[in-house]
């Protein structure tokens, strides 16, 4: 679904590269975590299966087609194909939830009967139900973060890219959108999350590609985020870090942990997506009418996986 | 579904960007002013050519007895040398001139004595004093210079006289007020141009998270860019008219009720012309808006 041959990528002649010879294959279907440091390439890695930018080197094919021959006019035909989550969502301050959504069938030309059905269905599925009206800054950051990818799934894309979804999220909300990003997963749809959360990582055990200053140092299968110090070798106990008490143990509190409570709207938006996919809301009979790509042979087939089950299969 | 959206789009930006929108508006509607008065002065021109030029005659004086001119050295001309001249004009003006007439000394004096039964300034002139003369008239009168070349120098005649010289030092100034309106109509157009240019970045940069998302799920080029390059183009178009509509007045005040009243042997330019030159004036603001919206676009809004 996605493969990536040797690429390279350089922003400014002489500096370091943001890609520098990288091997990855996606399959279709696959959930995909993308970790490493702060400027490792993860973004530049989506960027590039987005084609908004271009490699220097080597060649990346998405859903069949090569990239570095895919000419202007038939891009936005690529991400058509292409569902996109950021970390800040991104959505419209002046358009209601469901404006949002609908904005994106709109401007690429669906029929409105089409967006007044849709719509509404990928809301209900996502957890969003009664919440047409609100406008982003009435939303919880959680409920905002479903709305952006109720955005990015409407049209039923092939591949959901998701640079960090959970940064800006406490860990319960962020649990609440892993189980989405799940969800869509398990209706066959490819899913590369670039991610710093460990704990979501550790608890997911999917595939993930470790990339290190631009290379892929890991990549392996049902695989953990990696120690801290493998992937920030750099950081050690430095001093501003070495506040009184550091290193003392604390033995009434084994975990010491900060808890988030997370927002009402959260948890309800949670319940509402869990009742909705009961019911089997925005069921993915629905044809594809981007038929950018045949099925590769072999791959396609795949069992709905709940979020506790750990373990990728690999194609 | 997608013009309604579309129209939306380009209305929500003409609202954000009113005051840009207004000085577009104003800018295109002087400069275009400027271009429809330069068409108007043309159209003037042809008109002016079209009528008088119909009445202008190529004069070619004989040899009278007694001239200085060396082709006369021989005196007054011969009936050999008027024989030549007339198959000069058979043979070699044929083409040119609709028609010829030879005015004989017997014909010049019979006119002149009716139009001046008294004498003129007080001397008597006979017939000997007047002067045999073939009237041209040509199929188009900017031809003279082929006459001159072919008659000119050649013996028995004297002078070739062409009446449209009479007209000249008008139709010089006329010539020379479209110029300046053409000179001034292309500072405004450049300054319209980049103002449109201008308008469009405001209103790009002002959308650019529409844009971005537009553009992340795969709208087209076109569909991102239309709503801006209508934008431009409703502003240059909506001067356009308000330019058409000023020159409408201007001829219909100016001109014809009150030029055409107290000059009236001239063929004016009426408002029937200001409508003709319109889609001039349309045509140029759209591709002003065009050309500008392409080239910011191109910049600014790039898949």
């Amino acid at each position: 679904m996605i493969r990536f041959e040797n690429v390279s990528k350089v922003y400014a002649r002489g500096a370091r590269p943001a890609l520098d010879d990288v091997d990855v294959d996606i399959e279709r279907g696959e959930f995909v975590f993308l970790v490493g440091a702060s400027g490792s390439g993860k973004s530049t890695f989506l960027r590039l299966v987005l084609r908004e930018e271009r490699p220097t080197g080597g060649r990346v094919y998405v859903a069949g087609r090569d990239l570095t021959r895919l000419s202007a006019w038939k891009v936005p035909s690529l991400r058509r194909g292409i569902g996109m989550v950021f970390q800040d969502f991104r959505l419209l301050p002046n358009k209601n939830v469901y404006e949002n959504v609908a904005f994106a069938l709109q401007v690429i030309g669906r029929p409105r009967h089409t967006i007044r059905t849709t719509v509404p269905e990928v809301l209900e599925w996502v957890g969003l139900d009664g919440k047409e009206k609100r406008r982003p800054h009435e939303l919880s950051g959680g409920e905002q973060q479903r709305v952006a990818i109720a955005r990015a799934f409407v049209n039923r894309p092939q591949i959901l890219l998701a640079d960090e979804p959970t940064g800006n999220l406490d860990p319960t909300t962020s649990l609440g959108i892993m189980r989405l990003l799940d969800r869509i997963n398990s209706t066959g749809t490819t899913v590369v999350m670039a991610t710093h959360d460990d704990e979501i990582v550790n608890e997911m055990r999917r595939r993930v590609v470790e990339l290190s200053t631009g290379r892929v140092v890991r990549d392996e299968a049902d695989a953990q985020y990696g120690r801290r110090e493998d992937i920030l070798p750099l950081v050690g106990p430095a001093p501003v870090l070495d506040a009184p008490g550091r290193g003392v143990p604390r033995p009434s509190v084994p975990n010491p942990r900060i808890v988030v409570q997370p927002e009402p709207g959260d948890l309800a938006a949670e319940r509402a997506a869990e009742a909705a996919l009961e019911q089997g809301a925005f069921d993915h009979d629905g044809a594809q009418d981007d038929a950018d790509v045949a099925d590769p042979p072999g791959v396609g087939t795949r069992s709905r996986r709940a979020m506790s089950r750990a373990g990728v299969e690999e194609a | 579904m997608r013009l309604q959206f579309i129209l939306v789009e380009v209305l929500q930006g003409l609202r954000r960007n009113a005051t840009m929108v207004v000085s577009v508006i104003l800018v295109t509607f002087v400069s275009l002013i400027f271009v429809g008065a330069a068409a108007l002065l043309q159209t003037q021109v042809t008109k002016l050519k079209g009528d008088w030029y119909d009445l202008v005659e190529v004069s070619v004086f004989l040899c009278p007895d007694g001239s200085t001119v060396p082709t006369c050295a021989e005196g007054e001309a011969t009936e050999a040398q008027i024989e030549a001249v007339e198959r000069a004009i058979d043979t070699e003006l044929g083409d040119l001139v609709a028609t010829t007439y030879f005015e004989s000394k017997t014909e010049a004096f019979e006119a002149f004595s009716a139009r001046y039964p008294d004498g003129y300034q007080g001397t008597q002139l006979t017939e000997e004093d007047m002067q045999a003369s073939y009237r041209l008239q040509l199929a188009d009168p900017e031809q003279y210079q082929v006459v001159d070349d072919v008659l000119g120098g050649r013996d028995g005649v004297e002078v070739i006289e062409d009446q449209r010289a009479a007209f000249e030092p008008l139709f010089l100034a006329l010539n020379r007020a479209s110029l300046v309106a053409v000179g001034l109509a292309a500072v405004m157009l450049l300054a319209a141009a980049l103002l449109i240019t201008t308008t469009i970045r405001l209103s790009a940069v002002s959308r650019r998270r529409e844009t971005g998302i537009m553009r992340l799920v795969g709208a087209s080029n076109l569909f991102v860019q239309l709503p801006f390059m209508l934008e431009g183009a409703i502003a240059a178009l909506v001067g356009a008219v308000l330019a058409v509509g000023g020159l409408w007045l201007a001829v219909q005040y100016l001109v014809v009720d009150w030029l055409a009243q107290s000059v009236d042997w001239v063929n004016y330019v009426t408002t029937a012309d200001v409508l003709a030159i319109a889609p001039l004036l349309l045509g140029v603001a759209v591709a002003l808006a065009v050309v500008s919206s392409v080239v910011t676009l191109h910049r600014y809004t790039r898949v």
